[in-house]
């Protein structure tokens, strides 16, 4: 039997079902339209944003853990067997992670919104037992990794912050009904910290050794400076980490911001490698998204700085945030989940007897432009929203990000319309999506 | 024409295959000795029009036979 895709015998054994991915996928981009909405509802507080419940903060947990983390979450359950050479299981566990899980964020979030600590600390709860199965999840296909070193690393300091953050989560969480675990600061800084460079950030990096020489078709980037980076990453963590303990806080956060651009430095280094010496030069929109994301990388570790400074502008924590998980992590994982969306789906077989999917086929790049353009204005007007302190361009953006996301939600849509449909029919209007 | 990519680390086998099939202009088979299912590989195939075939090799060996899709 001759195929042109991934259906040979045996291939699916470390392939999930579709639906499970996709489904991960699909609450992600659900999400991410939330998330503009609830930002809208949130947008009088923004720009001086600094915690305490609320729409803002809402909206805040709908990126990280609705999109955010949703989405590392269905990509690393598909990727990692993949990449580490194992069998993926039970479909059972990745089913019961994502029933915990969604009911669970959207508790979070209505509990944050509506200032409902019992709906807070209910979702939190589900959230935590959710991911503590990924973790284990996690940990079995690290434990029995064959190969890929870096990507295995970083999996490994990924998952170490994941289970802190789960931890300082909780102890936020109880606080709204006065039974913390840890000093509320203390909680504070490690949760921001070790969500955002440490879970999802390493996440990141690691997936980043497969995915970007995956797509820009070049060879694997070098094994040894991938490690060091690593290293001066987790170093970089740790150095964060007690420095919310109290210990030498401001010398500490200052070498460990050092640290990060060193770690940082050397990834971003590797990247471009891996694209410059590629056999595919254009990538197209989505890689521009990349791009963009990994310039603000380092900006978000200069604005870190300057909050561990004590930079005169009263915004400044608030830009932080913004330049972190919008700039950063949100761009970064939309322009990656734009790319991997149609290619993962091409990976599973079309019902019946249909021929398999091109990624290309897949793909209706209309949307994608629109999403592009709004993400970038939307990003742009809230930075101008906290330096002006503007509630009114704050709910501009959100209206815009808003937009953005109706967009994404249709390129998602027709690509699973598309899926299901003979690919005779499938009228593909991109040459050849780059 | 037959390509080894055992043993090399991850995206190596995917880019060798790759450029071996953009370099063929007159369609000529390509026998692929891979020491796993090179899942990402398929995908990329379709988009040049090829198509794979899973062939008998030896014991712990996934070998494959790749042609243009139309043959």
């Amino acid at each position: 039997m001759k195929l042109a895709g991934a259906f040979l015998s045996g291939a699916t054994s470390r392939l999930l079902p579709a639906s499970i991915p996709l489904r991960f996928f699909g609450a992600a981009i659900a999400s991410h339209l939330l998330a503009w909405l609830a930002l809208l509802a949130g947008s009088e507080a923004l720009p001086r944003f600094a915690g305490g419940l609320g729409w803002t903060l809402a909206a805040l947990h709908l990126v990280t853990l609705g999109v955010l983390a949703m989405t590392a979450i269905g990509a690393s359950l598909q990727l990692l067997p993949v990449a580490t050479r194992q069998a993926v299981g039970s479909v059972r566990w990745p089913a019961l992670i994502w029933w915990l899980y969604t009911p669970g964020v959207a508790a979070v979030a209505v509990g944050m919104g509506a200032a409902q600590p019992v709906v807070l600390a209910s979702g939190a709860a589900a959230v935590v037992v959710a991911l503590l199965v990924f973790v284990a999840l996690l940990a079995k296909n690290l434990v029995g990794a064959k190969g890929m070193p870096v990507v295995v690393a970083h999996g490994w300091i990924a998952l170490a912050s994941l289970l802190a953050v789960l931890l300082t989560a909780l102890s936020l969480a109880f606080a709204y009904v006065g039974a913390p675990i840890i000093d509320r600061g203390t909680g504070l800084a490690l949760h921001v910290v070790l969500a955002t460079y440490g879970f999802m950030g390493m996440l990141a990096l690691g997936l980043s050794y497969i995915l970007v020489p995956m797509f820009a078709l070049s060879g694997a980037p070098n094994e040894r400076r991938a490690l060091a980076s690593c290293a001066l990453a987790a170093l970089a963590l740790a150095l964060a980490g007690a420095a919310a303990f109290g210990i030498s806080p401001r010398p500490l956060r200052v070498i460990a911001v050092l640290a990060a651009a060193a770690a940082v430095a050397m990834h971003l280094q590797l990247m471009s490698v891996a694209l410059k010496t590629g056999m595919r030069r254009e990538l197209g929109r989505s890689f521009r998204l990349v791009r963009i994301a990994w310039a603000l990388l380092p900006l978000s570790l200069a604005a870190a700085l300057a909050v561990a400074l004590d930079f005169p502008f009263e915004g400044m924590q608030t830009l932080f945030g913004l330049v972190l998980i919008v700039g950063w992590l949100l761009t970064f994982l939309l322009g990656i989940l734009q790319r991997i969306l149609p290619f993962l789906a091409s990976m599973h077989k079309p019902p019946g007897k249909a021929p398999p999917r091109t990624p290309s086929s897949l793909t209706d790049d209309r949307p994608l432009a629109v999403h592009f353009w709004c993400h970038l204005a939307a990003l742009a007007l809230l930075a101008l929203a906290i330096i002006a302190d503007s509630a009114a361009i704050a709910a501009i953006a959100s209206v815009i990000g808003a937009a953005g996301a109706s967009a994404l939600a249709v390129f998602f849509m027709i690509l699973l319309q598309r899926m299901r449909r003979p690919h005779s029919t499938i009228r593909v209007r991109n040459d050849r999506v780059a | 024409m037959h390509i080894d990519v055992r043993g090399l680390p991850p995206p190596a086998p995917l880019v060798r295959i790759l450029q071996l099939v953009g370099s063929i202009r007159d369609g000529t088979p390509v026998i692929v000795h891979h020491d796993r299912d090179p899942q990402m590989l398929y995908p990329e195939l379709a988009e040049l029009g090829w198509a794979a075939e899973r062939i008998d090799g030896e014991p712990g060996e996934v070998r494959l036979r790749l042609e243009p899709a139309s043959r």
